[in-house]
């Protein structure tokens, strides 16, 4: 469909400039080595496919998470959510985990969701501290507030990274925001976020290529090594 | 005292089972070893469960009579079985006596626990109301906390390093990805949770300085056997009988402050070495092992405090290949609790089956050990205050 | 000074000194005891740091130690120190009787070790 870009220009919101996410790579525990990159706006259908399953799964808040994350994705895919962002890690450019944010003002972040492959990798944890680093670190903002629908997970990042409680309310939702300062951040940076960069050449093409949307039993033989049951 | 042999077993994947009560999963057990028996349409006159949970995860007490009722295994004698996480190997104990007196002769010993239920934080609550209660459980310690102080002290008394712990680990990972009813399905590397900065991450503190890798999964599982006379073995199943040559139990002081040696896993030693004199055999006769690796710390510590090796020697032993299949004295072929899992209740029954399969013969090739004609186990309840050692021989021909 | 409320209980007979209770003496079975308050400072006899905690706690961590009073009182207790760094066995530490959790908003008292 032919996109008027005269009308576009009515329903886009303003942008404010968003430096980009440098990819690092990360060894797991299991030796296999995953790039963070920052997904581009095209590569969206494709991470739609990835989510769409756990749209179905009731167990630990997976259809609502999946939900919102779908909707926010297409936000950004359409140009109707404000500088958005969304993180992927892949190992062998398989697809094992995503994590989506955006930018709400210049120094303020709002943190979005996290979905990972829950194989005790803990990508989940990797890829939440690379969204923390990116708001503080590249794009250079002071606070970002976090919200979550699972209250184990939201508890655990807590915990780790002593959120500040605020009566700002989420976008999500409206429950009350926690909050990442930046302080708090390099406070806990030396033991929640690692990476190394740039990345090898050769890996970063393999995760730039293509995002592989794995199914069960690719993950268990290409990421936890369990060959056939 | 008559011979007892287990001539049934069964066990179900371990992992996070959403789907099945506690009951659900004992059943099923249950069945499997029932069936395994040749006892799938007949019952057995008593019935002993493992379960140390129930009344705190579940608010279900009185486990064994469910399970009784819900096999239809009416009138048999019923008790449920709490030692904490010993409560699989005191289940059997108390089976054999039962067989092994005249008493009884067809037993169904069970073993489950569903502790995924809960939060995590809720499951190290409930794991800890094992601790004192006025000393030790007020302030929070956890077993992990135990195992913690404990390592640390192992670790100066011995020279124990933190890469003998991990490449405990990796071992048996690497072979509970083999294991269809293990929890854990994944290899990991030293590079991995170990030498990589990332490791930081990937493998933080718990109890320093044990890492989350030195530990064993939160787990819903269940396993099951049936006991009964050796002489009656061959009438009732085809399956090679395997023998309880001989058990063992000991008790050590509840909080570890009182412990004369922290580092002297008494009721270990004292346990297998009952089990030992039963059964008249050494350690050098062993085969084959299940040790309670609840952390990796634990198995290298039990196996020096049953005999396998010299106090001091068990790390260096890992490393050197000597507890992997093929190696001198394969332990943990399972996974063990680190990779099988640990559904606390379930675990010392889970173990003896795993012994039973191995001493059978009946098991895939990369996961047998080669003639296995003796096994043993280590149950470890409390932190070492209450343990129980099992020897099983291969019997008939 | 607050006084820090536990009681050992040395055996009248061997001397052996038990916290907590014991029916009867561990080493000869004797049944009388003579109780004892803890005394002076503490020495640390092994330790670790706690994450992952039991529910009812909120922190991020806590460092447990088991140390021994000045008259051979041992005892498991909350250390008070930010990280490890500093914390070794066989150093000293002063104990005291503080909260050491919060059921339902109650304070539970119990030992702190701090060091000196």
């Amino acid at each position: 469909m032919a996109v008027d870009m005269e009308l576009e220009l009515v329903l886009r919101p303003p942008e404010v400039p968003q430096a980009p996410y440098p990819a690092k790579v990360i060894t797991l525990a299991n030796g296999k080595r995953m790039v963070v990159r920052e997904a581009r706006r095209e590569e969206v259908p494709t991470l739609l496919k990835a989510v769409h399953p756990t749209l179905f799964i009731h167990k630990d808040y997976y259809d609502i998470v999946g939900a919102r994350l779908y909707s926010e994705l297409l936000g950004w895919y359409t140009h109707r959510t404000q500088n958005e962002f969304c993180l992927v890690g892949q190992v062998d450019g398989i697809l094992v985990g995503m994590v989506n944010s955006r930018m709400y003002n210049a120094k303020t972040g709002m943190s979005l969701h996290t979905l990972a492959i829950d194989r005790g990798l803990r990508v989940g944890s990797h890829l939440f501290a690379a969204k923390m680093e990116h708001h503080i670190e590249y794009l250079g903002q002071d606070e970002v507030l976090i919200v979550a629908e699972s209250p184990i997970g939201f508890r655990r990042w807590m915990i780790e990274y002593g959120l500040e409680p605020t009566d700002i309310p989420h976008e999500l939702g409206g429950a009350p925001s926690y909050r990442l300062t930046r302080e708090l951040y390099f406070a806990t940076k030396s033991r929640l976020v690692v990476g190394d960069r740039p990345v090898p050449p050769e890996l970063l093409e393999v995760a730039e290529r293509e995002i592989i949307v794995a199914d069960e039993d690719l993950i268990r033989e290409k990421i936890a090594g369990v060959k056939g049951r | 005292m008559r011979d007892v042999a287990i001539i049934g077993v069964g066990m179900i994947p371990f992992g996070r089972r959403d789907e099945d009560t506690l009951v659900d999963m004992l059943a099923y057990a249950s069945m499997h070893a029932l069936d395994d028996a040749g006892l799938g349409d007949k019952g057995v006159d008593a019935v002993y469960v493992a379960n140390m949970g129930g009344g705190i995860l579940q608010h279900q007490t009185a486990v064994a009579s469910a399970l009784v009722d819900r096999l239809s295994l009416l009138p048999a004698a019923a008790d449920t079985v709490e030692n904490g996480p010993a409560s699989g190997a005191s289940a059997v104990k108390n089976g054999v006596l039962a067989v092994a007196s005249g008493y009884y002769d067809t037993v169904l010993v069970a073993g489950g626990e569903k502790m995924r239920e809960v939060t995590g934080w809720k499951a190290t609550d409930f794991v800890a109301t094992l601790t004192h209660p006025e000393v030790e459980y007020p302030y929070g310690v956890t077993l992990p906390g135990m195992a913690g102080i404990f390592t640390r002290l192992y670790m100066e008394k011995y020279g124990l390093t933190r890469e003998m712990l991990v490449a405990v680990a990796i071992k048996n990972q690497a072979m509970g990805a083999l294991n269809p009813y293990a929890h854990v399905e994944m290899l990991i590397t030293q590079e991995g949770i170990l030498d990589s900065p990332h490791s930081v991450v990937n493998n933080p503190a718990m109890a320093d300085p044990l890492h989350l890798y030195d530990a064993c999964p939160v787990s819903d599982g269940a396993a099951a056997l049936i006991l009964c006379p050796l002489e009656m073995a061959q009438e009732l199943t085809k399956n090679v009988p395997i023998l309880v040559a001989g058990f063992g139990q000991a008790t050590d002081t509840h909080t570890l402050q009182e412990r004369e040696d922290p580092t002297d896993l008494k009721a270990v030693t004292l346990a297998a070495q009952q089990a030992f004199k039963r059964a008249n055999l050494k350690p050098s006769d062993i085969d084959v092992a299940e040790l309670h690796d609840a952390f990796t710390i634990l198995e290298i510590a039990e196996s020096e405090h049953v005999g396998f090796f010299k106090k001091g020697e068990g790390g260096k032993a890992v490393l050197a290949g000597k507890t992997k299949l093929g190696g001198q004295i394969p332990i943990n072929v399972s996974g063990g609790l680190k990779a099988r899992g640990h559904p606390v209740g379930g675990t010392g029954v889970a173990q003896l089956v795993d012994l039973t399969w191995q001493l059978r013969h009946e098991l895939p090739k990369e996961r047998q050990v080669k003639n296995a004609k003796t096994g043993l186990s280590v149950n470890f309840g409390g932190f070492g205050n209450n343990v129980l050692c099992f020897i099983l021989k291969r019997g008939g021909k | 000074m607050n006084e820090i409320k536990i009681t050992a209980y040395k055996c009248k007979k061997c001397g052996h000194i038990h916290y907590p209770k014991h029916e009867r003496c561990l080493k000869c079975k004797g049944r009388e005891f003579e109780e004892l308050k803890p005394e002076g400072n503490v020495k640390l006899l092994a330790y670790t740091q706690q994450f992952n905690l039991p529910w009812g706690f909120d922190e991020r961590f806590l460092i447990i130690g088991i140390a021994q009073f000045e008259n051979g009182i041992k005892a498991l207790g909350q250390i008070k120190a930010e990280s490890l760094e500093g914390i070794k066995t066989g150093m000293v530490l002063k104990p005291s009787w503080e909260p050491v959790r919060y059921v339902y908003g109650e304070p539970v008292y119990g030992l702190k070790f701090e060091p000196l």
